[in-house]
């Protein structure tokens, strides 16, 4: 099936099935499920790949898809028959189970209930909960052109608070979760879910009484954990492969160089065992990695996938990744998070004269070629003489990926991933991804609120 | 390589996966199955980078049981569209609508407003879609033409991240078991260019694209090549600029986000968990008397077409916003009932997941002035060209977001800006704006012109 002249191509078997169930005005009224079995093949010559995907398994339309990939490869002859042989195993970080396997819904019913009531019973300015559990878990084989057949079975959980409080007719939302690649019953057990509901009502209340942001040029503190966003954003994407094989990224002329103050370090592990972002394998079989993409400020490594790795002569680091079956594969990140240093989290907000200690975050967005990327705070406080004096209102923060780094003048002993509710989007595909931080202090960035 | 949709199942399809729901004890059920078709073509530097060929289909269902406390239901989705698949959906949904809570407002597929045949067959006169317009030779074709255009632009131009052509078709089943069924196709054909200008840490991107009913009705290769190579280059060597006060010009591209987060804050589902800052808005005047907006699902320039929504009712044109004034929130059968509302016919459904709530095609009617009309009007004020960030609070209307376009000096544009960020209220800003361009343009299913606000705190050095 795979054309002789290609240099690489496979064929990727995925079946899938989801579950949601999701609580709001009290009652657990949206349960779903769905289920998504198909393949997609792939060849690739040089730059140049052939992607075709078909939901349906008969012979015909797999066919067709075979022709549609194999095109890329131009008129090479039929290659010899290969042995299809399974590849020697990474160790698997999660388990090959469903996690919804052994929890039936109406555990999972009764647990948005018990949740959707500590919500209400905690503040009486709650006045609607929104509650979701769901489960996904990917069985998938990949067969590469050499006949080497690898297995991975991915299972992914998450739960999600979302309260909304009013007081004085003015409201306020706040939220809320967590996950990872186990079981619901993991997900559900311990004081995890009750921690979430308290997190997302303290949240809304906080905001209740949030000023006007500051606008304008300033010191900021990031809290650790899921300001971590910073890396993804400012520097991960524009260390993907790609963009750097084509030169689209600021960062392509920079490996070897300094882009970050002395003492940071910042990797993409995604051998953490039952992470969010975590694979045994990624979707191209590559066993994943814990690559150094900055050490003690200088650019040392690249996210690859195997093509863009074998086009710039670099090892695939274990980052390439696709939604599914459905989507070409892309150099993508896993867990991405900088190394703990040595300052206290309390001296690095007492060094704060004027500015925002940012704790954490909504979603961000990058602009690769040109470097700003921005994230947006869900809890910030205004600090003046080392003390934080009120919360503020959401603000976006806007820098320059290649700059902001350089600009990091302390970094605390408080390293912490976020907890589990990382997705990222690129080029109309998300992937689950995690990411971490220790408090850190810029020196400058660019707050945007409202009193200028 | 021309899509098939002939081949593809008919109506008949969704009728027998709601009547295997009824047989597996569901009360009313309907059902909605899509195929999907599609190729397209990545080229840079003169060559082709990637082929894609997309084959998708799935069938999703809803069914709905009695209990003794009042209808509950439950919503599943495969891509395994065999008898064994079918059967196998029918007997999960209704496993999941027992467990699901009953809800006195449910509404059920019984008493809907759908069309009738002779709509449904006039529809199909009028809205004949079976054909993209496009091989994939062709669509290979427009795409290199349309990379080659725009790397010739201009010197500044030094790099390229390719250009797309894509088509495709899709069709769309719908059955319930009040005895509605319906089918329609949609095709659509894309293309675009993104290219870089400047080097090493001067670099800047931009893009242009467009999407249309078909291949023959796209912007031609050389006005998508010209204006994402124009926009590249006007953007090199950019400043920040001073913190404080100023009017914002959302030129067309831009000003589609406003729009959106407009429908999400009138989304009848919002409303009812209060996660709207328009909650309390209807009939009350949120814009300016001088603003019109359009859902209207009948359009001959829209992708957003319909007939009927995710729950076969009939679609309407509503008026949202008329001189000012809201007119109703967007709502599906059940929030309509909650609300007290009549139906717009606005229930979007994906294969996966509940119903959801969504416009059809969204236009903002076009004022008289031209954008350099309004500049000159306003004088001093910031362009923007690029919005990033997710910085928008829908239940408080808070908005912050990252930002990126040319300051306005005297009327005329000055320099490019980038690295600052925009914020303010949307409630306020909708009431602020002081200017509707007359420059309508289309993206997809939305039409809207610039639009000027005043009153947003700019934050840069």
């Amino acid at each position: 099936m795979l054309p002789a002249n290609a240099d690489d191509g496979d064929l990727y078997l995925e079946y899938s099935s989801s579950e949601s169930l999701a609580l709001e005005e009290g009652r657990v009224k949206h349960v779903s499920a769905s289920t998504h079995q198909g393949i997609g093949a792939r060849v690739i010559k040089g730059e140049a790949s052939g992607h075709a995907y078909t939901d349906s398994l008969e012979a015909d339309a797999l066919m067709q898809a075979a022709r549609s990939a194999r095109s890329i490869a131009g008129h090479g002859g039929a290659s010899s028959p290969v042995h299809i042989h399974a590849a020697s195993t990474a160790p698997r970080l999660y388990q090959a189970v469903n996690p919804a396997a052994n929890i039936d819904f109406s555990e999972r019913k009764a647990m948005l209930e018990k949740l959707d009531k500590l919500a209400r019973d905690l503040d009486p300015r709650v006045r609607q909960v929104f509650a979701n559990i769901s489960s996904s878990f990917s069985d998938i084989h990949i067969v590469r052109m050499d006949g080497a057949h690898i297995h991975d079975a991915r299972p992914l959980v998450r739960l999600n608070i979302s309260v909304v409080v009013e007081e004085n007719g003015k409201r306020e939302t706040g939220s809320a979760g967590g996950g990872g690649r186990f079981s619901i019953e993991r997900l559900l057990s311990g004081d995890e879910p009750a921690h979430m509901v308290h997190e997302a009502v303290r949240l809304a209340t906080l905001n209740l009484s949030a000023h006007q942001a500051p606008a304008g040029s300033m010191p900021v503190v990031l809290g650790p954990g899921w300001p971590g966003i910073l890396l993804h954003e400012a520097i991960g994407h524009g260390l993907e492969g790609d963009f750097n094989r084509k030169g689209s990224s600021v960062f392509a002329d920079k490996m070897g160089k300094q882009v970050a103050a002395r003492g940071i370090t910042v990797v993409d592990d995604g051998t953490i065992a039952e992470r969010r972002g975590s694979l045994t394998v990624d979707d191209e079989g590559t066993q994943s990695n814990r690559t150094v993409l900055i050490e003690d400020g200088i650019l040392t490594g690249y996210l690859l996938d195997r093509q863009n790795a074998r086009l710039m002569g670099m090892q695939p680091t274990g980052n390439g990744r696709r939604e599914s079956y459905a989507h070409p594969v892309l150099p993508r990140m896993t867990n991405t998070f900088m190394l703990a240093g040595n300052d206290s989290p309390d001296d690095i907000l007492a060094s704060l004269d004027r500015g925002i200690y940012a704790v954490n975050f909504g979603g961000g967005q990058v602009d690769i070629t040109s470097g700003k990327f921005v994230f947006t705070t869900s809890e910030a406080y205004y600090v003046e003489n080392g003390v934080i004096q009120y919360p503020v209102k959401g603000a976006t923060l806007i820098g320059s990926g290649h700059e902001v780094l350089q600009k990091v003048s302390m970094i605390g002993n408080d390293l912490a991933l976020d907890p589990g509710v990382g997705t990222c989007g690129k080029g109309g595909q998300s992937v689950p991804v995690g990411v971490g931080l220790p408090t850190i202090r810029i020196d400058q960035l660019i707050v945007g609120g409202t009193e200028a | 390589m021309s899509t098939q949709i002939s081949t593809l199942p008919d109506r008949h399809f969704a009728e027998q996966l709601v009547e295997a729901a009824i047989k597996a004890g569901a009360a009313h059920a309907d059902a909605l199955s899509i195929s999907e078709t599609g190729d397209s073509v990545s080229v840079r530097n003169g060559v082709v980078e990637s082929v894609e060929r997309e084959d998708a289909r799935g069938m999703g269902l809803r069914a709905f049981v009695e209990t003794s406390c009042g209808m509950a239901f439950a919503t599943a989705s495969t891509s395994d569209l065999s008898t064994a698949g079918l059967h196998k959906l029918a007997e999960q949904v209704i496993a999941m609508a027992r467990i699901s809570e009953p809800d006195p407002d449910a509404v059920p597929p019984v008493g809907a407003n759908h069309p009738t045949e002779a709509e449904l067959d006039a529809w199909q006169q009028r809205h004949n879609h079976d054909d993209s317009g496009w091989s994939l030779e062709q669509a290979t074709a427009a795409a290199l033409e349309c990379e080659q255009i725009a790397l010739a632009y201009s010197d500044q131009i030094s790099n390229s991240e390719g250009a797309d052509a894509s088509f495709g078709s899709n069709r769309v089943l719908y059955a319930s078991s009040d005895g509605f069924s319906a089918a329609y196709n949609r095709c659509s054909a894309s293309l675009s260019a993104s290219v870089i200008a400047g080097s090493g840490d001067g670099m800047q991107r931009d893009y242009a694209w467009h999407r249309a009913l078909h291949a023959s009705k796209l912007r031609s290769p050389a006005t998508i090549a010209t204006e994402a190579a124009r926009r590249a280059v006007q953007r090199l060597n950019p400043g920040s600029m001073d913190s404080g006060e100023t009017t914002v010009i959302f030129e067309p591209r831009t000003a589609t986000s406003l729009l959106g987060h407009l429908i999400s804050a009138i989304n009848g589902r919002a409303i009812l968990q209060q996660r709207s800052f328009l909650t309390d808005a209807l009939q009350h005047g949120i814009f300016p008397d001088t603003v019109c907006i359009d859902d209207d699902p009948d359009h001959p320039l829209g992708l957003g077409n319909r007939l009927f929504d995710g729950e076969g009712t009939r679609c309407r044109r509503n008026r949202l916003i008329d001189n000012g004034v809201l007119q109703h929130f967007l709502s599906d059968r059940y929030t309509a009932k909650r609300l007290g509302q009549p139906e717009t016919g606005s229930a979007s459904r994906g294969l996966t997941g509940d119903i959801g709530i969504g416009s059809s095609n969204l236009i903002w009617h076009g004022g008289s002035l031209s954008q350099e009309q309004i500049l000159k009007q306003i004088g001093n004020g910031l362009l923007v060209t690029e919005l990033i960030g997710f910085g928008v609070n829908g239940v408080t209307g808070d908005y912050s977001r990252g930002a990126g376009g040319f300051l306005i000096e005297n009327g005329e544009i000055v320099r490019p800006v980038q690295g600052i960020t925009i914020a303010g209220n949307l409630k306020q800003m909708f009431a602020r704006i002081s200017h509707v361009g007359s420059d309508l343009t289309w993206f997809g299913s939305t039409a809207i012109p610039s639009i000027a606000i005043e009153g947003l705190t700019v934050a840069g050095q």
